[in-house]
């Protein structure tokens, strides 16, 4: 379970019976008046911190602001696999053949902070762990990070929220993230094959960690992003008022193919349209906060109203579980359907859809 | 979605704020970004005495004074710029002819940028130096501008652009500032635009020219730039040949003769993982194909043999090897190759058909590989390895002369370039291929080169002319030859050191009031009967005795060193100065001093008569030299006498004498000799090593006569006072700074230096040499007596001595307690102390003692371990230079006295090779070696056992050589062609024989 993404929601049950209600409207009405699909706009630059690898800065129009650092360094790889006597200083390594060794989780190392929590608080923890997941899924990554059989990269994300925790902060920072790495820059490797690595110390030589294709469908690293739903609603890019009444949270990481990449079991999908190759790479489902709202009383069960209220809590809750009144906040219970999931997945990935105009827009930034 | 890239906002401060960022490679392994904020000025002056306006804006000390302006007011024309010029060379150039930069006759006001100068650091740190000396020299004029902060010619790397452009860029803008800056300076001060100097780029990259041209810079190439010069000619020789070089090679598709080194991260890798081995290359003195490197993995060395392993390494270089596989090993030759004999009539312009093996050459190499396959049962092949990359290159410049045979007969007369062989003083460097212009002028004298490259494609390495030092062979030239070749600090002492003497020059005296600062915490011990006994002719009296009889029976004795330390303040640059020298160096004719003349042998040497400071050890010794305790202090002596060893030894023996002086010496007499038993049971060695002494003409200080030295019992008297004196202070300053102590040890030799030795000694006269420990070898060096032939002691030892390894400073902080041992002397614990005029590490005794005693607080350089190391690192090399250099001197001395003369002597043979034997004649202390081919003509045949040490040859002459035969030789002098040395020629006349 997801530890509760923000404070308390302080918002009355009329007030969260009125945003439920009018998110569940066809089309949705939300409370800063977006589509359902639209994102807020937000203001990104990248490279600000010059000692830093590669970094970014994001800034989403409800204030909220992070900015990720990335150090790289270079770090023994256990030698386990290997032993001395086979190592070869002379060339002519073929990669492929240890391919599954090449990339290792504990490569990468992620930290969060957010104001107000300690660094072992679940929240910081729990969004580290997701970002990470993302990012290691993407099978590249690591592979990115090989120098050669004894050495890698290592590479240390720091991401800094810099503002309250106002809404759920994991776009924010995967969206930062993703900037940062994409800026990300290593030094050139001179050296070849086993030898203990040696690089140039001209900065303008050094390489991308996402080396960009000419034609700008270049790899890059995974996005998270955020839905919910509001009965059958899927609304993206959600606010701290949004969440407060989502009855269903999904955090959504995708990555992108490059077309050169995608070799088999691209067929469901013709790469012929110019379209992206989008792909599901880790789905969590997050607790909304909403679960943890209190409910509205209805005008029967309360005494200032004329009703009759419960005599035992027991009772109380019996009642509730069984009204549907029109104009009184219940809580959402119960899970997500499938159907609603799978739904809520596909209109991130369907073509046009919401994943290809975030990747679209994250494009738009420039790399320093 | 939208995005927006938010841009730096308008900081008012941007222009003047910039960063500079690079990838920063540590030690450890670690990689890092590093980026550096330059914060951009516009107070950094221009330097020259024409301009007014950055003379009001340059920056000013804490005191309020300015540096002052360094570029003339009126530089001088030249043909293409004669209203004046200042110089703004590139890197290429500076790389190319520094040499000629430091010439007097040309280049004077010189503006160093601040990007060339950060680029000739990466490139070469040696040249750095130098430039860097340049600057601060005030008569050339050059002046260092720090162009990249300055906001006016700070260039921002554009994108894609390199790191090369950017600096070439970079040294454009500046130039194109300083001309506009100066015309607008002569301007205002109202001067006529036609006067304002030119401001020259001088450039041997040719895109960097035509850019200039280009923008409108003046600029030129070195080449074109010298020619304009007066003498062209030796200055166009100063320049590297490298470039030249490389272009007429590419013209033919020259072969590569030698392995292409590794990369750097390889040879790394292999180092670190034991595959590869790192060290320092060394040539054998005797086979300049063959050299030898000690890397830590291995206690003995590994061979590296033949032209082709050793891959362009040329001594001192610190090299990578690698092992070859075990078929290929060999054992260490018996055969003397040199390289004058071997590639004689080569011309130094021929490039075709060169191989890097003549095939003399390899047919040497063939018989050795012969031998160990014939021996297989008995020979104990070494292993072998070969060079695959140089760390380090540790070229300096050689002293050498030129060929002859390599100089056209044609180009001799004419100024026309050419190509031609430099044969160094030194064997262990191969020839050089030197360009010149002035062959016809330089033939016959000592010249200075340096080598700038070596190609795979060039069997010899490429150099350049520095300059000449005048005639061979005469007095001058070979002195400044051999100071130079053994890296000898010779120069005056510059006007900084000078300022730190006292300023009463030669009138200094002792304060007369005991009140002054100067006697605090000194011992009055005026009236003690102190004298010194030196060699003739002493300046530098570093130490003075005395002795006297205690009422209880028990005797005083003191040992008086002069107190430098009292003139030489830690941190000066006086102190910096000598510890760079690190010691005085004697040369048969000529003494460089390690302090100024004044201190050396005025202010500190403890001259008879006059009152003089000292720092004194004072022992109270039994009848039976025990010591009964000991103290050390500052002091104030008047030394009664200074005794030459020859004149107290008369004193001594002459029982009339009976004043309290001679008294005193006999008391030291006896008591030294008791020392120096005591001495021997511990099992200190009687090492000798042949001391001749060459006897000069008064007036012209030509050299007439070689004696050897004798050795008079007033010498050992002096020698043992002065070891205890050592022994008793390096015991008190480790108790006083266990960590930091300046100590001296002679390491015990490892068993496998004797082999060789021990196993002569055993086959030829069936003695047993023991090794395990000091005191056996002292007591099996004795047994080693030849009743036929008394010298035959002395012959071995003087072996044995060359089996020992080097002494040398340490800090004790470094080694481990047994460690400390000094083999020879058998002493645990051993320092210098008594020489402080002529050794610096004496000098830091003394400042480490005097705060062992409170005397005054410890200054902190001879307190802090990594400093005290460097300085131990360089005076250890100082030292054994300095030995060499005396040695070399004296070698030279000797061939000159014997000049002319031809004289049979005695000698004694002591190494034995396949194709001739070394000869060693003790009268003159000289040794030289007498090859089969000087037998007689023709050669004749040979037959070698090596198993027994004894050469045979049949044919044009009979002859059987053994080892330590003694011999008749007939010594003449001759002209070595090799290395143009005087040199003496043994010619054999017969072998007496010994058995």
């Amino acid at each position: 379970m997801a530890p509760s993404a923000t404070h308390q929601v302080l918002l009355s049950p009329a007030e969260l019976s009125y945003l439920h209600t009018s998110l569940s409207l066809t089309p949705p009405v939300r409370p800063d008046l977006r589509t359902a699909n639209q994102f807020r706009p937000l203001v990104a630059e990248t490279n600000i911190l010059p000692g830093t690898n590669g970094s970014a800065r994001i800034c989403f129009a409800d204030g909220t602001e992070a900015i990720v650092g990335v150090k790289a360094e270079v770090e023994k790889s256990r030698s386990s696999y290997h032993s001395y006597d086979e190592l070869d200083t002379a060339g002519d390594v073929d990669e492929d053949d240890n391919e599954g060794e090449m990339g290792l989780n504990e490569w990468v190392e992620l930290t969060v902070e957010i104001p107000g929590f300690r660094d072992d608080d679940p929240m910081p923890v729990f969004l580290a762990a997701m970002l990470s997941e993302a990012l290691v899924a993407d099978v590249q990554f690591a592979r990115r990070l090989y120098i050669n059989r004894r050495f890698h990269w290592k590479l240390y994300l720091d991401i800094l929220l810099l503002s309250q925790p106002l809404s759920y902060p994991l776009p924010l920072l995967s969206l930062t993230t993703h900037l940062a790495l994409l800026s990300t820059r290593l030094p050139k490797l001179k050296s070849e094959a086993d030898e203990d690595p040696l690089f140039d110390d001209d900065w303008e030589e050094s390489v991308f960690l996402y080396p960009r294709a000419p034609r700008g469908a270049h790899q890059r690293p995974p996005v998270t992003l955020l839905v919910m739903a509001v009965k059958d609603n899927i609304i993206f890019d959600p606010c701290k008022e949004e969440l407060a009444v989502a009855e269903a949270v999904l955090a959504v990481s995708v990555g992108e193919r490059v077309a050169g990449d995608a070799k088999e079991g691209s067929m469901e999908i013709d790469p012929g349209k110019g379209r992206r190759d989008v792909r599901v790479l880790a789905v969590r489902t997050i607790d909304p906060p909403s679960r943890l709202t209190h409910p509205g009383i209805p005008n029967t069960q309360n005494t200032a109203t004329g009703g009759a209220a419960p005599a035992t809590m027991e009772q109380a809750a019996n009642q509730r579980e069984t009204t549907e009144e029109e104009g009184v906040w219940q809580p959402p219970r119960g899970g997500a359907q499938r159907k609603l999931i799978a739904l809520m997945i596909q209109r991130l990935l369907e073509p046009g859809g919401v994943a290809e105009e975030v990747l679209d827009g994250l494009d738009a930034v420039e790399l320093g | 979605m939208t995005s927006l890239k938010r841009s730096l906002g308008p900081d008012p401060y941007a222009s003047n704020v910039s960063s500079k960022v690079y990838v920063r490679s540590t030690r450890s392994g670690k990689v890092q970004k590093i980026v550096r904020e330059l914060y951009l000025r516009q107070d950094i002056p221009c330097s020259s005495q024409l301009c007014r306006s950055c003379l009001a804006t340059a920056p000013r000390d804490a005191s309020g004074i300015l540096v002052p302006f360094v570029l003339s007011a009126q530089p001088a024309g030249t043909k293409t710029y004669p209203q004046g010029h200042y110089i703004v060379p590139d890197t290429n150039a500076l790389l190319n002819a520094l040499d000629a930069f430091e010439q007097t006759s040309a280049f004077y006001d010189v503006i160093i940028l601040q990007t060339v100068l950060e680029e000739l650091r990466n490139r070469s740190l040696p040249l750095y130096n130098r430039l860097v000396g340049l600057t601060k020299s005030e008569e050339k004029r050059f002046y260092v501008f720090f162009n990249d902060f300055r906001l006016e010619t700070y260039v921002v790397r554009e994108n894609g652009e390199s790191i090369n452009d950017r600096n070439d860029r970079a040294v454009r803008k500046a130039v194109e500032w300083y001309a506009r800056h100066l015309t607008q300076a002569v301007k205002a001060a109202g001067g006529k635009v036609k006067k304002v100097p030119a401001v020259v780029m001088i450039s041997d990259d040719k895109e960097n020219l035509i850019k200039a041209k280009k923008d409108g810079i003046d600029a030129c190439s070195l080449q074109e730039y010298v020619n304009g010069l007066e003498n062209a000619d030796q200055l166009l020789d100063m320049v590297s040949a490298a470039k030249e070089w490389r272009e007429t090679q590419h013209a033919k598709v020259a072969e590569n003769l030698y392995q292409e080194y590794f990369s750097v991260s390889k040879m790394m890798t292999g180092v670190k993982n034991g595959t590869l081995h790192q060290g320092i290359f060394n040539v054998s003195p005797y086979n300049y194909l063959e050299g030898s490197i000690h890397v830590p993995a291995f206690d003995k060395s590994l061979l590296i043999l033949g032209r082709e392993s050793i891959n362009r390494a040329v001594q001192g270089d610190v090299v990578v090897v690698e092992v070859l596989p075990k078929d290929q090993w060999k054992e260490p030759s018996t055969k003397i190759i040199e390289e004058e004999t071997m590639n004689k009539d080569e011309n130094a312009d021929a490039e075709e058909g060169e191989a890097v093996i003549t095939e003399k050459e390899r047919r040497a190499l063939q018989e050795e590989v012969k031998k160990v396959h014939s021996k297989s049962t008995e020979g104990r092949p070494q292993p072998t390895a070969r060079v695959v990359g140089v760390v380090k290159r540790n070229w300096r410049q050689y002293v050498g002369h030129i060929d002859e045979s390599s100089v056209s007969q044609t180009a001799k007369q004419s100024r026309k370039q050419q190509t031609v062989f430099l044969i160094p003083m030194d064997k262990r460097i191969p020839k050089i291929r030197v360009r010149t212009r002035q062959a016809g002028e330089i033939m016959g004298k000592r010249v200075l080169v340096t080598i700038d490259s070596w190609d795979r494609d060039s069997r010899y390495p490429a150099g350049h002319f520095v300059r000449s030092l005048g005639e061979m062979e005469t007095k001058g030239a070979e002195t400044e030859a051999l100071l130079l070749e053994y890296d000898v600090q010779y120069r005056p002492f510059p006007k900084a050191v000078l300022d730190c003497l006292p300023k009463e020059g030669h009138e200094w005296i002792v304060p007369p009031s005991m009140d002054d600062p100067g006697w605090r915490g000194r011992r009055d011990l005026r009236g003690l009967q102190i004298c010194s006994i030196d060699p003739v002719g002493c300046q530098d009296i570093d130490d003075a005795l005395h002795a006297r009889p205690l009422p209880n029976g028990n005797y005083e004795v003191g040992v008086h060193i002069a107190d430098v330390s009292h003139f030489v303040k830690p941190n000066n640059a006086m102190d910096t100065e000598a510890s760079i020298r690190g010691t005085t160096v004697y040369l048969v004719d000529k003494r460089i001093d390690m302090l100024p003349m004044l201190l050396g042998t005025d202010l500190c040497s403890l001259k008879p008569y006059v009152e003089r400071y000292a720092f004194s050890a004072l022992w109270e010794i039994t009848p039976n030299a025990d010591i009964v305790k000991s103290e050390f202090t500052k002091s104030v002596i008047k030394s009664r006498e200074a005794f030459s060893y020859e004149q107290a030894q008369i004193r001594v023996d002459d029982p009339s004498q009976k004043d309290e002086l001679t008294n005193a010496m006999r008391t030291l007499m006896m008591l030294s000799k008791k020392f120096k038993q005591k001495r021997m049971d511990a099992g200190a060695l009687s090492l000798s090593s042949p001391e001749v002494r060459v006897e000069m003409e008064s007036e012209t200080s030509d050299p007439i006569d070689v004696k050897t030295k004798k050795h008079l019992d007033t010498m050992s008297l002096v020698e043992e006072f002065m070891l205890l004196a050592n022994t008793s202070v390096a015991a008190k300053i480790y108790e006083a700074f266990p960590q930091t102590a300046m100590l001296r040890r002679h390491g015990a030799p490892p068993k496998t230096n004797f082999e060789e030795l021990a196993n002569q000694l055993k086959v030829k006269r069936g003695i047993d040499l023991r090794v395990s420990s000091s005191k056996e070898l002292a007591d099996s060096l004795d047994r080693c007596i030849d009743p036929k032939e008394p010298f035959f002691n002395t012959l071995v030892r003087i072996m044995a001595t060359r089996c020992m390894m080097s002494a040398e400073y340490f800090c004790s902080g470094t080694q481990a307690y047994p460690e400390f041992r000094h083999y020879g002397l058998a002493s645990e614990i051993y320092t210098h102390f008594t020489s402080p005029i002529r050794r610096y590490a004496d000098l830091v005794a003394h400042r480490q003692l005097a705060a062992a005693i409170d005397y005054e607080p410890l200054d902190a350089s001879v307190r802090s371990k990594g400093k005290l190391e460097a300085v131990c690192k360089n005076i250890n090399v100082r030292h054994r230079n300095a030995q060499q250099a005396g040695r070399a001197s004296i070698e030279y001395y000797v061939g000159q006295a014997l000049k002319g003369r031809v004289v049979e002597e005695e000698g004694y043979a002591m190494k034995v090779f396949s194709n001739g034997f070394v000869v060693f004649v003790p009268r003159f202390g000289i040794e030289s070696l007498i090859r089969l081919r000087d037998l007689a003509e023709p050669e004749p045949e040979s037959a070698f056992d090596a198993e027994n040490y004894i050469l045979t040859t049949s044919g044009s002459r009979d002859v059987k050589v053994e080892l330590f035969d003694k011999v008749v030789v007939r010594i003449s002098d001759v002209k070595e062609e090799s290395t143009g040395k005087r040199k003496v020629k043994f010619e054999l006349v017969k072998v007496v024989g010994s058995k």
